[in-house]
């Protein structure tokens, strides 16, 4: 199947291309913010790293480095095949193009999977110093705490951002599921991949931030 | 129509109307008109509604605490109730009045008209962020007023993570939401500003009101998620206990205030920016000239956006910060002073030879110069380290940010309300009450926060209410100056609304000003202008000659 692409011009806009061109800078704008955010993160880990070094890398050889790795891989296949979705979208294979957004969902689950077996690993370990009725493997080492909060607050974060986005990405593979989507939103598809390639590139930053700078 | 309305009507409205078309106040009145409305012009309405009535509170706390300082001896409200009280004001008026003050009311009314728009870039967004603004700010005024919070604005911690025995995590939340309103409302201007122009409307035609809009949208974007990230942190460290900051653990209390300041500062001129904008409109429409040295005045706006987002350290010279760290904040604190300054001479030249006319704006306008020019001299006081050490932490801090947020703010937000409110509402109000308004929100101010100043030099510390009598006199005298500000304030709001019922109709441009705005209708149809406008003329081209009245 293929048609012709393109997007319903809304009424206070002059032409699609005006359209699309807002739409694409408002959502660099929104990542811009959503960086920030994260910096404030990396920059408390700087100064942890700074103070504490040696605590610090007591918490990092406690991180589960191969399921960190492999989660890196995962979101980065991720990332490939949505970009493959939006090339089919430019292309108007609607069709082809929700199973990658399927997949890259899919994607994303993994990884909150194999997430979801790090913080169970964790717990299993006692690396959870913030649950006051099970006692913490670092306890010697009071500093610890601090680089094993951040841990959990800057992977939750991310997380979170993740789920969102399965969860925009599920609800316009339904959307684009209907017949007719890509000749009138096209660029919602750009714009959302916008969104996951950069929770994906957000994540290449807190892997080595965590795992790997410390070790 | 009455006659006077027709001579008024600015000749460049292409026909002639005799039946006209719905404006977009009447154009639809329902109520869900209202509250789902994707218009960015009821949405600055709402907005103004909102943080008129948040405004009237934290006044209220003001009223509250000057009370409590009339007597030395701090009888009048216990130490736990004043924490509160002073804790209550500050959040609401910078979160809830100061921050959305220009930008979300003025600033959505005109940024589309002013460029030549149907509306901003992304109207629904426009919506949400007053969503997410009400509900925040709501649900913090709430949190506040029924349990309480004694941290000051500021939620220092570990005063707010470990001692503070309120309702910190539930005020933190709502100041979290409220900072989302603020990226939403920053994003869609910046947005608007890039691609939403009319044609013809070049970036060095845009009026300056725009440029300042544009460099506060850059800090609210660029500064609020540092802010939104810190009070996660503390978020995550008081209710969940997950620490970062926990001095008992090795953690760093003051990089909560280096992450909480780099937010909290540029917000400064998140407030202040736009006033200035308003200003260069004000002073240009009333003195009837065009604005001297535009590009320089447009360029400092992004001067001080940028240079602002540098020296949040003066907030902590003496909180434990390195000599040298120390000597680059206050250096680069006396820099970012040299473009408010290019910007004061650019207004003083304008005005210098202009055919003035001291109607209420111009006349807010003017009140607004000599209350900038002392909070900023003020303000290079305090940017020296040495001084710092003597009245860090005194009410001569609190006098220097007062003049610089409500003598710069809300001055220049009534002193725009009053020039731009014959466009919002079709209404004029009252010139003789409005003039008299000005003359008393001057004298009153001054009279509330000069003595304060005299205060802090002499030592008497902030957020105290118990004081030694020999305070008293100038305590009493700011407490004085304080009933005066609050008539100020109130009048207007008498005469305003009155204005909405009885107040004569405006014409399209009853102050004969310059830009796009005043094109076209009073109030203006829901699409903004009846053609679509070409900008075919330069910013500010005013003849130098004063209309005949």
């Amino acid at each position: 199947m293929s048609g012709t692409v393109g997007i319903k011009v809304e009424e206070h806009f002059h032409s699609a291309e005006q359209q699309r061109e807002t739409a694409r800078l408002g959502m660099w704008t929104f990542l811009l913010t959503e960086l920030l955010l994260f910096s404030g993160l990396f920059i408390t880990a700087l100064v942890i790293r700074v103070q504490h070094p040696t605590s610090v890398t007591a918490v990092a050889l406690h991180l589960k480095f191969w399921i960190g790795a492999t989660n890196t891989a995962v979101l980065i296949l991720s990332s490939f095949s949505m970009s493959v979705a939006i090339e089919l979208s430019r292309l108007g294979r609607q069709r082809l193009m929700l199973r990658f957004m399927l997949l890259t969902a899919a994607l994303g689950a993994v990884f909150m999977m194999l997430k979801g077996y790090e913080y169970y690993r964790d717990y299993v370990e006692h690396m959870m110093p913030f649950l006051p009725y099970r006692s913490y493997e670092l306890a010697a080492d009071p500093a610890s705490r601090l680089f094993t909060n951040l841990y959990f607050i800057t992977t939750g974060l991310h997380a979170i951002h993740l789920t969102i986005g399965i969860g925009i990405m599920l609800v316009m593979a339904w959307l684009a599921s209907r017949t007719g989507f890509l000749q009138q939103h096209q660029n919602r598809i750009e714009i959302t991949g916008l969104y996951w390639h950069f929770i994906d590139l957000v994540w290449m930053v807190v892997f080595p931030t965590l795992y790997l700078l410390n070790r | 129509m009455s006659p006077s309305d027709t001579t008024l009507r600015d000749l460049h409205v292409p026909t002639p109307v005799i039946d006209p078309p719905d404006d977009y106040l009447h154009v639809e009145q329902t109520l869900s008109s209202w509250i789902f409305t994707t218009d960015h012009k009821r949405i600055g309405l709402l907005y103004l509604v909102s943080i008129t009535v948040f405004f009237l509170l934290g006044s209220i706390a003001a009223g509250l605490i000057r009370l409590s300082l009339i007597v030395p001896d701090g009888e009048i409200f216990s130490n736990d109730i004043y924490n509160r009280l002073f804790t209550l004001h500050g959040v609401i008026m910078v979160w809830f009045f100061l921050v959305p003050s220009i930008p979300n009311t003025l600033g959505n009314f005109l940024l589309p008209l002013m460029i030549g728009a149907k509306d901003v870039a992304f109207p629904k967004l426009n919506l949400l962020s007053w969503y997410v603004f009400v509900l925040g700010s709501l649900f913090t005024m709430f949190v506040m007023i029924w349990g309480g919070v004694d941290t000051g604005w500021t939620f220092y911690t570990p005063l707010s993570t470990e001692y503070a025995d309120s309702y910190v995590i539930a005020a933190v939340l709502g100041v979290i939401v409220v900072g989302f309103s603020s990226i939403l409302t920053g994003l869609n201007f910046m947005v608007t500003v890039h691609k939403l122009r009319a044609p013809g409307m070049t970036w060095f035609r845009m009026p300056l009101f725009v440029w300042s809009l544009y460099a506060t949208s850059m800090i609210l974007v660029l500064a609020t998620p540092v802010l939104t990230i810190a009070l996660i942190l503390l978020f995550a460290e008081r209710a969940l206990g997950l620490a970062v900051f926990d001095p008992a653990n090795g953690g760093d209390p003051v990089l909560f205030q280096h992450l909480f300041w780099f937010y909290s500062h540029p917000v400064v001129y998140v407030m202040v920016l736009p006033g200035m904008g308003v200003m260069s409109e004000l002073i240009t429409a009333f003195s009837c000239k065009r604005v001297f040295g535009y590009k320089f005045i447009a360029f400092s706006s992004l001067g001080i956006a940028a240079i602002g987002f540098f020296v949040w350290g003066h907030h902590m010279f003496y909180n434990g910060m390195s000599p040298y760290a120390g000597l680059t904040f206050s250096l680069m604190s006396f820099i970012v002073a040299v473009p408010s300054a290019i910007k004061v001479y650019n207004w003083a030249a304008t005005i210098h030879k202009g055919a003035i006319r001291l109607d209420t704006p111009m006349l807010y306008a003017m009140s607004w110069i000599g209350l900038f020019v002392i909070g900023g001299v003020t303000g290079l006081m305090l940017a020296s380290t040495a001084l710092d050490g003597h009245v860090h932490d005194t009410y001569f801090v609190v006098a220097h940010f007062h003049y610089i947020m409500v003598g710069a703010t809300v001055v220049a937000f009534l002193g725009g309300i009053h020039f731009w409110w014959p466009k919002i509402t079709g209404r004029l109000y009252s010139e003789p009450w409005g003039r008299i308004s000005a003359f008393l929100m001057f004298f009153g101010f001054n009279m509330t926060f000069f003595p304060q100043y005299l205060l802090g030099y002499m030592g008497m510390p902030r957020r105290y209410h118990v004081y030694p009598p020999s305070y008293q006199v100038l305590n009493v005298l700011s407490s004085a100056g304080a009933t005066m500000l609050a008539v100020a304030y109130i009048f207007p709001m008498i005469y305003l609304i009155w204005s909405l019922w009885y107040g004569e109709r405006a014409g399209d441009n009853p102050w004969e000003a310059k830009g796009l705005e005043w094109t076209t209708t009073s109030p203006p149809p829901k699409h903004n202008f009846h053609h679509m406008p070409v900008v075919d003329f330069e910013p500010y081209d005013y003849p130098n000659i004063a209309p005949e009245k």
